[in-house]
């Protein structure tokens, strides 16, 4: 596909901000979803190992594991959401062309993605508890399934980066093709690279794990200690691993990429893996730390740049497809519906749950919320209240124009 | 950036044979609306008993109220969060201009609702999760978060949903704006009867968990509260739809009247009072009340009146699938002067789909004799498989069309006559230039004889 036909694909409606506003965005909601997406794989690999082994402390683990597997689910395909809005309203032309071109399997994804989830609660309420009953393999179903919902997920990223060869696919010899029904471009390499980061990030999550267990006075220490263990031995060997699939994912860029691996991106990507091989080394309190996990997610955040880079290397490289150059109609109100939207009443509704369900987690009985606490609570409910009143104040101005 | 004379901005076609792209995206949203609206009218039904539960402290609600948000958990959320982005999946392989024109207009509205559906979530584990481990005013205002973030995500969508209908105001199309598209009687009337709905599908599922308090008081209790909730939510939302169909534009109440299936309206009045009738009855012998029974009321609610529904949606927009200005076959149709839309017609008209279209195979950009029956398939799909099957099968399948003429010229008299004119009034117009309506016509003429090859 040309240039000019890539800039005809482009939704003729323009867009309501400047692009580089979604691009941030997408950057950042892509983050937090792979690191939802992390610890989701890890601790479900680590839940079935558990419920498989025979050794206490595994068991232990793999049980409590599947409580965090099964949130993580959740976060990860609610986060998902939204990169999956941003993607397409910055590079519709190149996400819906890979779409169509692969539309079972877009289609495919949710009943993989819906049968994965269930599998995993299948497993939950029959088989938890150090039970060793036949629900296990639900478990390594779900594992299998959520690794294919990611594959899937892949393939469209990477048909996506492939203007030059969609008309090949679409009409082979000049016919047209239109079951949708292929897989047309992969990199093993650069999918492995990106589920491999599960383990790094789920050992830094077992890290904060152990500091989190650390309140509890009746905790084994035993176990504690060999939480932190496992936690330290994920991020420095999973660490590893990543960096091998890092390298052989650039050593098989596809050639549009020019030479992306020399980059300053490409720089920055493995710098940002060999922070998670030296974490555990940075965080050494026996205790365990968050810090860790910080860093992590500091790490994919950093990942996520590199990977974007990569795209605008290739489309903007090698296409010449700028996206400063999509039209913009600058719509007040919904900019700032989104931006107070997200700030205030987000902000403090999240920042209200998580603190919430932290100081409950620790509180041994009944927990009464502290004031700061319930003020944080009151604002998120106000906020609510506000948005409600202003949609119908803005709707009823609206009509009486 | 104005190449839009030389090449069109289409995208290629997925078609999908036995059923119609139209179809699994069909079914793919009947069965969020019906996951989505359990889970909203849930949250609200969960507030209200989670406030009783706190007032009164009666910790068997507050039970009461975690086995319901578990089991909403385990099916309408994992339902619901699976098939919402599932229907952008699949709008974007069945009609990826209709998707990427609401998508554009309403990213914000729709990032905004992303932040409710975040705190949805979150919330929902809350409410499960903290059930009696937290003070009694704090569960309640985590309820009361839950609740109203989630009837927000309604609030942002249905206007998302009235806009891909008709743009609320007309003044959108010249002065744009994100508001004027957004709010028309129409959405207001949706907000109504959809969150009566809600609590109408909410009273059904609570049945489920109701039909296993072992308690027989405290059963008969909630039992008769979800029966009043459903009650109210089902003849509240009936005449709140009925007001919202008087809300429709004039276009749309004609393609009611004449386009839809004469079984419509019975359907729709006939799962009213089947649903007047189950709760009546569980109001006056709550032990009525049986699981399998409230599970096959949530499949009828499903078959026949949400399915129906979205049907007669789907039909009243025709022949256009977002804001009035895209067709259901992805053809910019009308000018957005606001927005500096340019309809695509008269470039269609004078250079041919075919042509102008960046998928179409080199060979195929002329129509010659050497080439009919390939140029012939390639407009069927780009023009009609949106909405017909090429073949026997699908929705309105070519194979039943032309009242069984296989003759080309009869058949191209009708393209002619009928569709390049825009004569028919639920179809969009198909500009075809004469070399093309002579290949289509070829083509749909010698179907029989195309799969035979294909094949
Ligand atoms: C739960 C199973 C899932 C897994 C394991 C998974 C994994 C992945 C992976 C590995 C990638 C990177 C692909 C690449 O760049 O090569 C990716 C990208 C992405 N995922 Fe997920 N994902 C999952 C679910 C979801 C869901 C449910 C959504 C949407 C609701 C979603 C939205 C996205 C988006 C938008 C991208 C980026 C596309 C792009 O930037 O081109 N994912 N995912």
């Amino acid at each position: 596909m040309d240039i000019d036909t890539l800039y005809a694909l482009r939704s003729s409606s323009g867009l309501p901000s400047h692009p580089a506003v979604f691009l941030i965005l997408l950057v950042l909601t892509w983050a937090l979803h792979m690191i939802a997406v992390h610890v989701m794989l890890g601790s479900t690999a680590l839940a079935l190992t558990g419920a498989f082994a025979a050794n206490a402390h595994w068991r232990r683990l793999g049980s409590a594991m599947l409580d965090t597997a099964k949130v993580a689910v959740s976060l990860a395909i609610v986060i998902g959401v939204a990169p999956l809005l941003f993607v397409q309203v910055i590079y519709d032309p190149f996400w819906y062309v890979s779409n169509v071109l692969s539309a079972r399997w877009a289609i495919g994804f949710i009943v993989v993605l819906l049968v994965a989830y269930w599998a995993m609660y299948h497993h939950y309420f029959v088989g938890k508890e150090g039970s060793s009953g036949s629900s296990r393999w639900s478990l390594a179903l779900s594992l299998i399934l959520l690794l294919a919902a990611g594959f899937i997920m892949h393939v469209l990223a990477s048909q996506a980066l492939r203007p030059e060869l969609w008309m090949a696919w679409y009409a082979p010899d000049g016919h047209l093709e239109t079951s949708g029904a292929g897989i047309h471009e992969f990199n093993l390499a650069r999918f492995s690279f990106f589920i491999a980061l599960a383990a790094p990030v789920t050992g830094a999550w077992l890290l904060g794990y152990r500091r989190y267990l650390a309140h509890r006075e009746d905790e084994n220490p035993e176990y504690l200690d060999w939480i932190a263990g496992l936690g330290r031995k994920l991020m420095t060997g999973g660490g590893f691993v990543v960096l091998i699939c890092y390298a052989m994912w650039m050593a098989t860029l596809q050639d549009t990429a020019g030479n992306f691996p020399l980059s300053l991106w490409s720089f920055l990507a493995n710098g940002a893996i060999l922070l998670l091989i030296l974490a555990p080394a940075l965080f050494r309190s026996p205790s365990g730390s968050y810090g860790a996990f910080a860093t992590a997610a500091g790490a994919v955040l950093l990942v996520a740049v590199a990977r974007e880079a990569l795209r605008h290397r290739i489309l903007g490289g090698a296409h010449g497809y700028e996206l400063s150059t999509y039209t913009i109609h600058f719509d007040w109100y919904s900019n700032a519906l989104f931006c107070l939207t997200f700030v205030g009443l987000g902000g403090f509704a999240i920042a209200y749950s998580i603190a919430i369900s932290w100081e409950a987690g620790k509180t041994k009985g009944l927990y009464t919320a502290s004031p700061r606490v319930d003020r944080l609570g009151k604002f998120a409910l106000a906020a609510l209240c506000i948005w409600i009143a202003q949609y119908f104040f803005f709707g009823f101005l609206v009509m009486a124009q | 950036m104005d190449n839009s004379t030389e090449i069109l901005g289409l995208y290629p076609t997925w078609y999908q044979p036995a059923l119609g792209s139209g179809w699994v995206l069909g079914i793919v949203a009947v069965i969020h609306v019906l996951a989505s609206h359990t889970s909203v009218g849930a949250a609200l039904v969960s507030t209200w008993l989670a406030t009783v539960a706190v007032r009164r402290n009666r910790p068997e609600l507050l039970e009461y109220v975690r086995k319901y948000g578990v089991f909403l958990l385990v099916f309408s959320y994992v339902l619901g969060s699976i098939t919402g982005p599932g229907i952008w999946f699949s709008a974007t392989v069945a009609s990826p201009r209709g998707l990427s024109a609401l998508i554009h207009s309403y990213v914000w509205w729709w990032a905004t609702e992303w932040v409710f559906f975040v705190i949805e979530v979150v919330g929902i584990y809350l409410l499960v999760y903290l059930a009696g481990k937290v003070d009694g005013r704090s569960y309640l205002k985590i309820a009361w978060i839950f609740g109203l973030a989630s009837w927000a995500t309604m609030l942002v969508i249905v206007g998302i949903l009235s806009f891909m209908m008709w743009p609320g105001q007309e003044r959108w199309f010249s002065e744009g704006g994100t508001l004027n598209g957004f709010f028309g009687p129409y959405t207001f009337a949706q907000i109504l009867s959809r969150t009566c709905f809600m609590l109408m599908a909410a009273a059904l599922a609570g049945g489920l968990i109701a039909a296993y308090i072992r308690d027989g008081a405290f059963r008969l209790e909630m039992t008769r509260k979800l029966a009043w909730v459903g009650l109210f939510g089902a003849v509240l939302g009936a005449v709140f739809f009925q007001w919202g169909l008087t809300t429709l534009p004039e276009s749309a109440q004609l393609l009611m009247k004449t386009r839809l299936p004469g079984s419509f309206v019975p359907t729709m009045w006939a799962i009213l009072a089947v649903i007047v009738a189950y709760f009546s009855t569980l109001l006056l012998r709550p032990s009525a009340l049986k699981a399998p029974l409230a599970a096959g009321m949530m499949v009828a609610l499903l078959i026949f009146g949400i399915w129906p529904e979205e049907r007669a949606r789907e039909s009243m927009r025709k022949p256009f699938v977002a804001g009035q200005f895209v067709y259901s076959n992805q053809i910019v149709a009308r000018d957005v002067p606001a927005l500096g839309v340019k309809s695509e017609l008269p470039v269609l008209e004078s250079r041919g789909m075919l042509a102008v279209h960046p998928f179409i195979p080199e060979h195929l950009r002329r129509v010659d004799a050497g080439n009919e029956l390939e140029a012939g398939h390639a407009l069927a799909i780009v023009y009609c498989s949106n909405c017909h099957g090429l073949g026997t099968t699908g929705t309105r399948p070519f194979g039943e069309m032309f009242a069984g003429n296989r003759d080309a010229e009869d058949i191209e008299r009708f393209i002619k006559g009928a569709l390049v004119t825009g004569n028919m009034v639920n179809m969009p117009r198909i500009p075809l230039r004469d070399d093309e309506a002579h290949a289509l016509a070829l083509f749909i003429a010698s179907l029989p004889l195309w799969h035979s090859i294909t094949r």
